[in-house]
């Protein structure tokens, strides 16, 4: 897709003349080519049952997400590609590995700054016997790895942090957060929603022992599919029982990955939108990933120029996702983003954004903030038709 | 039309397709005759898929699956068209 393409299909939505899309942070849009004929084949020539049937049609299916889970892999950083477990979202994923894992009386550490994906599966655990230990994070949205340790005092089985902000944009020290919780005993989970697909996320550097992609964000792949890594050596249950296609002769879900987790007809359109998402990402895709943090920064400092706002977050130039989320001084988030929409055709969202902790944290919390999420398809022009539009908005 | 004559094969089972189909790509790659057929009864399962090789590349084969850490969990020998 050229760059007047995706200019074009951010200026043509079918639903009414979006002139620019700044809501990536919830959903990409649009879609790079490659998914959208990934999905479109899935559904024409190649629709068998994946993993049941050995004719050519379930065969080809099969192949095809064996392709995608192995290119998820090695975008990752993922060893072994068993260690992929596709499922319905990062939402579904973060289930998995915090439902999965913890039991009556375990204790659990976990970053203020959490989605709700997060939040309320912890909230669950907690009625169940879980002792959830929230730490605060720095007013930037920052975890400081010293405050972890602090909370690791007692045994923890697990930390669980986000890598990027949903919010904020804020990016996690990971790395250094994983070599505290592991020298204290503690497995490190990740919610990794805003982060793949934007920054080169390397799971063999990251050393976690369970990260949530979302597929649909900055991965560019359809809504409705997503994937969890799992550290080989990380036991979690299952959060359904099912077919499989193999072993049907027992009751007992198989003990091998990836079918231990993945029971019942898989989501065909959505793995091999998500593979090809992949492939566009590791090729010409790459050069988008460098774009959106020129125009993270060039968005940051040009609303700090206008003034008028208060911008969450890191301070312009520190290194962050492709978020800025503003208090307008004049106004309500809502009122701004829905007059965004109407008078200007620019999307973008107001509200909690499903991540009240991380309002909490930064004092947002009654207002909201309006977020303004970069992504593929953007240009600097549109970047410039926001400024001016929140320009506008000021006087 | 005329009928088949069975031959002698060799079948791996694998716990999950995924592996299936993952030594299925490793005996390609090294140019053995592999083709996937629904598991057949002599496996043990009574569903999913194995790989069926012509005898004569079924040590080869083992060696390359076993440098894969891709073990097959059931052996077989059997007839097939």
């Amino acid at each position: 897709m050229t760059p007047e393409d995706l200019e074009r299909a951010a200026g043509d939505s079918a639903v009414g003349g979006v002139s620019a899309y700044f809501d990536h942070a919830a959903t990409s849009w649009p879609k790079p080519t490659g998914v959208v004929d990934a999905v479109v084949r899935a559904l024409t020539v190649g629709g068998g049952s994946p993993g049941r049937a050995a004719h050519r049609l379930g065969l080809e299916a099969s192949r095809e997400i064996y392709a995608a889970r192995t290119a998820c892999a090695a975008f990752l950083g993922a060893r072994r590609s068993k260690d992929i477990i596709f499922t319905r979202g990062c939402t579904e994923s973060c289930n998995l590995m915090l439902k999965g894992l913890l039991r009556a009386g375990d204790r659990v550490v976990v970053s203020s700054m959490e989605h709700n994906s997060v939040a309320r599966p912890l909230a669950v655990l907690a009625r169940l016997g879980v002792e959830v230990v929230r730490v605060a994070a720095h007013e930037n949205g920052t975890m400081d790895p010293a405050s972890i340790e602090a909370a690791l005092s007692a045994p923890t089985r697990a930390v669980v942090c986000q890598h990027v902000s949903n919010v904020t944009g804020t990016i996690q020290p990971i790395a250094e957060i994983t070599r505290i919780a592991h020298n204290a005993g503690a497995v490190v989970l990740v919610d990794g929603a805003q982060a793949a697909g934007h920054l080169d996320v390397d799971l063999s550097q990251l050393g976690v022992d369970a990260y949530a992609v979302s597929g649909h964000k900055g991965m560019l792949g359809p809504q409705g599919i997503g994937l969890l890594y799992l550290n080989p050596e990380l036991e979690v249950d299952g959060l359904l029982e099912g077919g499989t296609g193999g072993g049907s002769e027992t009751v007992e879900m198989p003990s091998s990955r990836p079918d231990r987790y993945e029971p019942g007809t898989p989501n065909t359109p959505g793995i091999l939108g998500l593979g090809a998402a992949v492939a566009f990402l590791g090729g010409e895709g790459a050069a988008q990933r460098d774009q959106e943090q020129l125009l993270t920064q060039h968005l940051h400092e040009g609303i700090l120029d206008i003034g008028g706002y208060r911008v969450s977050g890191p301070a312009p130039g520190s290194p962050r996702g492709p978020v800025v989320s503003v208090v307008p001084d004049s106004g309500t988030p809502p009122e701004l983003a829905a007059w965004l929409d109407r008078e200007h055709g620019i999307a973008c969202r107001a509200g909690l954004h499903c991540a009240p902790w991380a309002h909490e944290t930064m004092g947002t919390r009654d207002t909201g903030t309006c977020r303004f999420g970069l992504g593929y398809g953007l240009t600097e022009t549109h970047v410039d038709m926001l400024l001016d539009a929140l320009r506008v908005y000021r006087s | 039309m005329t009928r088949r004559q069975k031959r002698p094969f060799v079948v791996f089972g694998f716990e999950t397709t995924h592996d299936a189909l993952a030594a299925e790509a490793v005996l390609k790659a090294a140019d053995l005759r592999v083709v996937p057929i629904p598991a057949p009864p002599v496996l043990g399962a009574l569903c999913g898929i194995a790989m069926r090789i012509p005898p004569e590349s079924a040590g080869r084969a083992r060696d390359l699956l076993a440098a894969a850490d891709l073990d097959p969990v059931t052996r077989a020998e059997i007839e097939d068209f």
